[in-house]
């Protein structure tokens, strides 16, 4: 049985599924689309109804992707521990010079007399944890020829 | 209300937090197949509830994904839906649930006279 085409509005909304929602629903979906606006039912308000199950069907997670979003999460989490590590073992050397001269500035002026006023408490690593510095590698090349 | 019991054991009530849309398709779906446009007819009927069309997809795929129902084999554009034995299970104990607060929330109501 064929029933009345489904308005514009309708069938646009319903490009907005997945595809293979609507190579699963699509034509039943028009067609019952057509079926209720028969009925008396508004387009509108038939159109704003797919246009939110879209919405839901976009975010639903397939049973087959969740492994892989898993996964992908995994892999960033990694880059982005990879990244924070080489910062913190570039940064290291350079924040450890700072502090000292700030500790021999803090001392110079104590002994001179002067008042400082205390700044804020800040993390600063004393010793670079061996995790985090750089991997030293040496050319076999030069290795070899020094032996 | 998370658990329902039959036979002395105790049963989860998978749909629990389904929706009141999958608890209303699984009760239209129990006296036989039915294609999308006569649940929505039916569930009008039966509960005074109109579904759109867009809750009624959604609805039908996460059941079907649980395997509370499944969809029928058919040359039309139309799917009818079949509700499986055990969508019939849970649709049982989630009834048998309702049930149970129903009679708690009627005797209270009595018990506290109001």
């Amino acid at each position: 049985m064929d029933g009345p085409p489904a308005p514009r509005l309708v069938h646009t909304v319903l490009r907005c599924y997945p595809a293979r929602w609507r190579r699963r629903h699509g034509d039943e979906a028009a067609e019952l689309a057509a079926l209720l606006i028969r009925d008396g039912a508004p387009a509108t308000a038939i159109a704003g109804s797919y246009l939110a199950g879209a919405g839901r069907a976009w975010l639903t997670p397939r049973p087959g992707h969740r492994v892989s979003a898993v996964v992908c999460a995994l892999l960033v989490a990694a880059g982005a521990l990879g990244v924070s590590t080489g910062l913190l073992a570039s940064a290291g050397p350079a924040r450890a010079a700072s502090t000292n001269r700030a500790s021999t500035n803090r001392a110079s002026s104590s002994r001179a007399g002067t008042h400082c006023r205390p700044s804020a408490p800040a993390f600063v690593p004393a010793v670079t944890p061996a995790w985090a510095r750089p991997p030293l590698i040496i050319p076999a090349a030069v290795h070899d020829r020094s032996c | 209300m998370a658990i329902g019991k039959r036979d002395g054991q105790a049963e989860p009530d998978v749909l629990r937090r389904a929706g009141e849309a999958s608890v209303l398709i699984l009760v239209s779906l129990a006296d036989g197949p039915k294609h999308g446009y006569a649940l929505i007819q039916d569930i009008k009927e039966l509960a005074g509830v109109e579904l759109g069309p867009g809750t009624l997809y959604g609805a039908l795929d996460r059941l079907e994904r649980l395997g509370l129902i499944e969809s029928l084999p058919t040359d039309d554009r139309r799917h009818p839906y079949r509700i499986t034995a055990p969508g019939a299970a849970a649709l049982r104990v989630h009834l048998d649930s309702l049930e149970r607060v129903s009679a708690a929330g009627r005797l209270r109501l009595q018990l506290g006279g109001i």
